[in-house]
């Protein structure tokens, strides 16, 4: 399978994210294959500290950008979640929903890094 | 043909910077900032920028403190600001409108779209600072016919006086020394730059009135009897009225100066002038410096009816108060700029 069809398979919505970089697929993978460390350098760890979280905030928001352009689904949807639940100061439950959505992330991740 | 615009991307995220360049590297030179300072170091640059494509949230100097720099140098009125974002708060946004961004954007985006927006920005621009730079050229040559008509005027007049034109020449240039001196040495006189230019200029219209004086008195070689020396003394005030009929050909600032000279650059610091007889500090001191530069360079001239005195002998009898009375303070400044002619 390709990578494409992987992420595919892993909830990423490739047909769109193809739409939106008007059908570029091997742009399109280039910028994928530089997900893992943007991710990386705005790291989000389900261990924020729960009363100063800006630089959270920060991160998940940078994220949320760069996945929705991407069209990762999985990770756009949780951290515009994350993002919304840190505005409203309801960190705990940011938490929770950063937990559940890390084992995608990894796999989507492992997925990249295993084609690049 | 190299490419006429260039687009600068702000955002610290490289992926995001490289998705945008990917939408505009085609047809556009592109420039790349990871944050709100380098961004500044580039808009202040000499690089003519057609668009910036500005992310609010960044490390340092944010998007809000790149508008604002943006508005403290008035680029953001000739560059057009897309703000690029996952959604700000309402707030955010609001705040960079009010700075003077153009649109949002909001991620995720659609590449063809995005192009769209940001290409229909960068033309309206274009038009609109082409027509300001047309509005500019006209409203200069508007000003350049207006001054080049006032001193064309000023010449016209005194070619009936037979002077060649000279004479109002080097009284804008007398005015234009005795009020910068005067400004420098009398806290109370002082007069910015801009409107001692603005005097200088007005300052040709003096004599405007002469043009409904007969030549016959104007030109009259000796001595004017009592009767034509009141006919005379009417070039104040006909002036005055010469100036009333053309003041919509003339600038405000210019129109209302000239007046005020032409109707008083006769009176004295004593009182004993005409037409009002205005007494001291009574006389505006643009009127005061066109007196005494029209005094001197009356005596250092030659005239029908006279020769024309040297410096030296013009400085002391405006001194010895032959040729007037005049403010202390005006003569002190006006001493000092003689060292100069």
């Amino acid at each position: 399978m390709s990578m494409l069809e992987e992420l595919n398979a892993l909830g990423v919505n490739t047909e769109e994210g193809l739409r939106r970089l008007n059908g570029n697929a091997s742009f399109y993978e280039r910028m994928l294959g530089k997900f893992p460390d943007m991710l990386k350098s705005s790291a989000v760890s389900p261990d924020f500290d729960g009363t100063d979280y800006a630089g959270t905030l920060d991160a998940a928001h940078a994220v949320k950008g760069v996945a929705g352009n991407l069209s990762i689904t999985p990770i756009y949807e949780a951290y515009s979640e994350i993002v919304r639940l840190l505005r409203e100061a309801k960190p705990e439950e940011a938490r929770g929903v950063l937990e559940k959505v890390m084992p995608v992330q990894a796999a989507i991740i492992s997925c990249i890094e295993a084609h690049w | 043909m190299g490419k006429e615009k260039t687009i600068l991307i702000v955002d610290d995220i490289e992926i995001n910077r490289l998705l945008l360049a990917e939408v505009f590297s085609d047809d556009c030179k592109i420039l790349e900032a990871a944050d709100g300072k380098q961004a500044i170091d580039i808009i202040n640059s000499d690089i003519e920028i057609s668009a910036v494509l500005l992310d609010l949230v960044m490390p340092e100097v944010s998007g809000i403190g790149v508008l604002q720099e943006m508005n403290r140098t008035g680029k953001i009125r000739r560059i057009p600001v897309l703000l690029i974002t996952a959604a700000e708060s309402d707030e955010q946004l609001l705040e960079g409108y009010n700075l003077g961004a153009v649109d949002v954007v909001r991620k995720p985006f659609m590449t063809h779209f995005l192009k769209c927006r940001v290409n229909n920005m960068i033309d309206l621009y274009r038009h609109r600072n082409e027509l300001e730079e047309i509005v500019d050229q006209q409203v200069a040559r508007l000003n350049e016919l207006n001054r080049s008509l006032v001193e064309k005027l000023a010449t016209i007049i005194e070619f009936r006086d037979c002077e060649s034109g000279e004479h109002v020449k080097r009284i804008c240039g007398l005015t234009r020394l005795l009020l910068t001196e005067l400004s420098d040495a009398c806290p109370e006189y002082r007069l910015p730059a801009e409107e001692i230019e603005n005097v200088a200029r007005a300052s040709v219209l003096h004599d405007i009135g002469k043009i409904s004086i007969s030549d016959i008195i104007l030109n009259k070689p000796g001595r004017l009897t009592k009767e034509e020396f009141e006919i005379m003394k009417q070039h104040t005030l006909k002036g005055c009225e010469i100036l009333e009929s053309m003041s919509n050909l003339l600038e405000p600032a210019i129109y209302r100066y000239s007046y005020d000279i032409c109707r008083h650059h006769h009176e004295r610091w004593d009182g004993g002038g005409y037409p009002d007889g205005l007494r001291g500090d009574e006389i505006s001191i643009w009127a005061q410096a066109v007196s005494v530069a029209d005094v001197y360079d009356a005596l250092t001239s030659v005239r029908v009816y006279k020769g024309a005195y040297s410096r030296e002998t013009a400085l002391k009898m405006i001194a010895n108060g032959e040729c007037g009375a005049f403010n202390p303070k005006v003569l002190e400044a006006f001493q000092k700029i003689a060292e100069r002619l």
